[in-house]
């Protein structure tokens, strides 16, 4: 009779147990719901006029967000915008998100943070003391955009983009594409505490269609040039082009030029292309030859040339290559020569053939690497035609066959 | 005492998560530390101490089969030297495995749940573990069974899904400064390949014990399989110079994959094999501490000493080590000389002197 109470309440008090158990299973301490989060989308530090930083965070708004599709037609109505922007000053990051959540009645959340944008006055004066809180927070990812802005970061978190529902995700997309460089944090830690002392960071500004509803697009324009940690100068679209053959970066270009013996332009569409860093010590003297090789389509034919001429196919190829030369030249003379600034992979390259060498120069790499002796070695390959063979809307006598 | 058995390959299941468990975490960095782009030697200079201590714990339970090294030392070097001797090796898994709940609690504490306290998350682990070794050795054989292979899969998927944003280039220059930092940045995870020293007192439960050498070389090769393939995916990704600069690099590494944008956030998988891999370490650590307690103490049987064990393992990893900081100090500094004298040197001597006896009799 005993034992059977006993066997009653031992049973009792397994599923008091089991039961209770199951109430704090479910999360303890650390449980949010996601309506308590205020999630940051994108990150915008500006420099304030007494040497404190401004912080700018554009968050989302959970139920505009999904509307946002049909922009204007859903229950959103017009002029409800799927974000919202917040600033707040401080001496560091932590300081100025802590004020930012006295004004923001949910918690502040990095953990879907894309997209950081530098103002270009903060950036002058060096990035390093603001990337590390990005690098230690828990939350923030390493695949974080970074971008630096020839305005304030403010301003152009601001923008109500058309097409895309947010600013960040603007900014990230065109970053995908890969038109301009392409930095995510950990690119960005890797090269700020490399060897080549120098880093490249993507330039993002912004137009407004509308300044009244601030509804505009951004641009990935040029590339913003970082000795350690301060910008130095900047790259414009052009060079910019440069720049992505020689890292090795390249994805979406278009080549046109004029070909010899023809009028009008031909355009040659990028379909891959591989850069290869060679680096060579003789003798004491440091030389890099960056051999590229691009395959291309021909996309557009302004000209007379009939293009099933493996000859004349042939001659395009050679010019097509020199035009490529001809660029990454333009930006190796300003990068190597003007600013000094290894941003091109050099010091990486060379201390990993020649790792005794490269602990020489470490420290006067600077001077060195403008000094490197550079030589351009680039093949082109048109592989197709696309869908015409011989120039269109040409009468048969005036097309040129050699 | 014990009656249940385990066969060779549980063995190998239990001893895998025991070194890797804790070991993909927090070792990348403090290789990374010393050899920076030699950071994948280490693992392969350290397992060659894997394979010494595996040899040293067979031949030893060759020459007292069906013994723990409690047992043995007694009849080896006498008894209150022995006895003395035993005691050195319970302090030690009772450190260790206070080391390795700090570990995992301050990982859990710092990376996701800040808020929850400490005591709970060393506790809930530390209670789960202990219900599985008061099952008995089999309880804690299966559970590693059917867990370490999922294991395995979701570490080999991680490492797979970060082979897009891979740069091999990263591994140049090789050996630049010579071997010297591929060593010491070995001497670390040496300590964590000595505890395959635990199998000593595993092996006495073993049935079929004349595979018992193989599986322990598959495990220890599995174990270096997945020391390389995670130090290799850092060092790709990162390089050896911002590897060491994180605190928990596997953690970085996961979090930055994403494919078109669809997969990704998976840090969530880091967690579930972190908490899968440490219950099986726990209890295999817990279960080798408490029987050779009951042992040591020539208890009739061990299953009274598994909670108020598991409560004095909790209370030292919270009193013996104030801060995350202190636990990553302890770990790559005193921890792996601590381990090369108890897991490795004093076994050897034992053997030593157990096969000069042998010979002299």
């Amino acid at each position: 009779m005993a034992q059977g109470y006993l066997h009653l309440s031992k049973k009792l008090l397994l599923i008091v147990f089991t039961w209770g158990s199951l109430l704090v299973l479910s999360g303890c301490w650390d449980r949010v719901e996601i309506n308590d989060l205020a999630i940051v989308l994108a990150a915008g530090i500006d420099k304030t006029e007494d040497d404190q930083i401004e912080l700018t965070v554009q968050l989302a708004i959970p139920n505009q967000m999904g509307g946002g599709q049909q922009q204007g037609s859903g229950s959103g109505g017009q002029g409800e915008k799927p974000t919202l922007t917040k600033q707040a000053t401080g001496t560091t990051i932590s300081e100025a998100a802590s004020i930012l959540q006295q004004k923001v009645p949910r918690r502040i959340f990095w953990g879907h943070n894309t997209v950081i944008v530098f103002g270009k006055e903060l950036a002058e004066g060096g990035i390093r003391e603001y990337v590390e809180f990005f690098a230690h927070h828990p939350e923030p990812r390493l695949r974080s955009f970074v971008f630096v802005s020839e305005e304030r970061a403010s301003a152009l978190l601001e923008v109500i983009p058309y097409l895309e529902q947010s600013s960040s995700q603007f900014a990230r997309e065109l970053a995908r594409f890969q038109i301009g460089l392409r930095v995510t944090l950990k690119d960005l830690l890797e090269s700020i505490s490399g060897g080549a002392r120098a880093v490249a960071l993507p330039g993002l500004e912004y137009e407004y269609e509308n300044v009244k509803e601030k509804k505009g697009g951004l641009n990935i324009n040029g590339t913003a040039v970082f000795k350690e940690d301060k910008m130095e100068g900047y790259l414009d679209d052009r060079l910019t082009r440069g720049l992505l053959w020689i890292r090795n970066e390249v994805h979406l270009a278009t080549v046109s030029f004029t070909p010899e013996n023809a009028d009008g332009y031909m355009s040659f569409k990028l379909l891959r292309s591989n850069t290869q860093l060679h680096p060579e010590i003789k003798d004491g003297k440091w030389k890099m030859t960056l051999a590229i090789t691009t395959e291309d389509d021909i996309e557009e034919n302004q000209t007379d040339l009939v293009l099933t001429d493996p000859k004349i196919i042939a001659e395009l190829e050679e010019q097509l290559a020199a035009k490529i030369d001809e660029r990454i030249e333009e930006t190796l003379s300003t990068v190597q020569k003007e600013m000094k600034a290894d941003v091109l992979g050099f010091a990486k390259s060379f201390e990993q053939k020649y790792p005794d060498e490269w602990e020489q120069v470490k420290d006067r790499w600077e001077e060195k690497f403008a000094e490197v002796e550079i030589e351009v070695v680039s093949k082109a390959y048109i592989r197709r035609l696309g869908m015409s063979t011989q120039p269109q809307g040409i009468p048969e006598e005036e097309m040129k066959e050699e | 005492m014990e009656t249940g058995k385990i066969s060779a390959s549980q063995m190998a299941f239990m001893m895998y998560p025991v070194v890797i468990a804790t070991g993909i975490v927090i070792i990348p960095s403090i290789t990374a530390n010393y050899a920076a782009q030699d950071m994948w030697l280490s693992p392969i200079l350290a397992s060659l101490m894997g394979v010494l201590v595996i040899f040293i714990a067979l031949k030893l339970h060759q020459l007292y089969p069906g013994h723990t090294i409690i047992e043995y030392s007694v009849s080896i070097i006498g008894k209150v030297p022995g006895k003395l001797l035993g005691f050195i090796y319970l302090y030690f898994y009772l450190l260790m495995n206070a080391g390795g709940t700090r570990i995992y609690a301050d990982f859990v504490t710092g990376a996701f749940f800040k808020e929850t306290p400490l005591f709970v998350i060393l506790s809930t682990i530390m209670l789960v573990s202990s219900f599985a070794v008061r099952g008995g050795i089999e309880v804690v054989g299966r559970s590693a069974e059917m867990i370490v292979p999922f294991y395995v899969i979701i570490l080999t998927i991680l490492c797979f899904l970060l082979v897009a944003d891979l740069n091999p280039k990263n591994i140049f220059p090789i050996l630049s400064d010579g071997l010297m930092p591929s060593i010491k940045g070995a001497y670390t995870p040496q300590s964590w390949f000595a505890e395959f020293f635990l199998i000593a007192f595993l092996l006495p439960y073993v049935k079929d014990i004349q595979k018992a050498g193989k599986w322990s070389m598959i495990s220890l090769g599995a174990v270096l399989l997945g020391f390389l393939a995670t130090n290799l995916s850092l060092l790709f990704l990162f390089g050896g110079e911002l590897t060491e600069r994180f605190n928990y690099p596997l953690l970085d590494a996961v979090r930055y994959i994403s494919i078109a944008e669809f997969i990704q956030h998976l840090e969530s998988l880091v967690m579930a094999i972190w908490v899968a891999g440490t219950f099986v370490k726990l209890a295999v650590v817990h279960f080798a501490l408490v029987i050779g307690t009951a042992q040591w103490l020539n208890l009739s049987d061990y299953k009274p000493l598994v909670f108020p064990l598991g409560f004095l393992t909790v209370l030292v990893s919270i009193w013996g080590i104030s801060s995350e900081m202190e636990s990553a100090h302890y770990s790559g500094t005193i921890f792996p000389s601590f381990s090369l004298v108890v897991q490795t040197i004093i076994p050897l001597l034992l053997l030593v002197i157990a096969i000069l006896r042998k010979k002299h009799h």
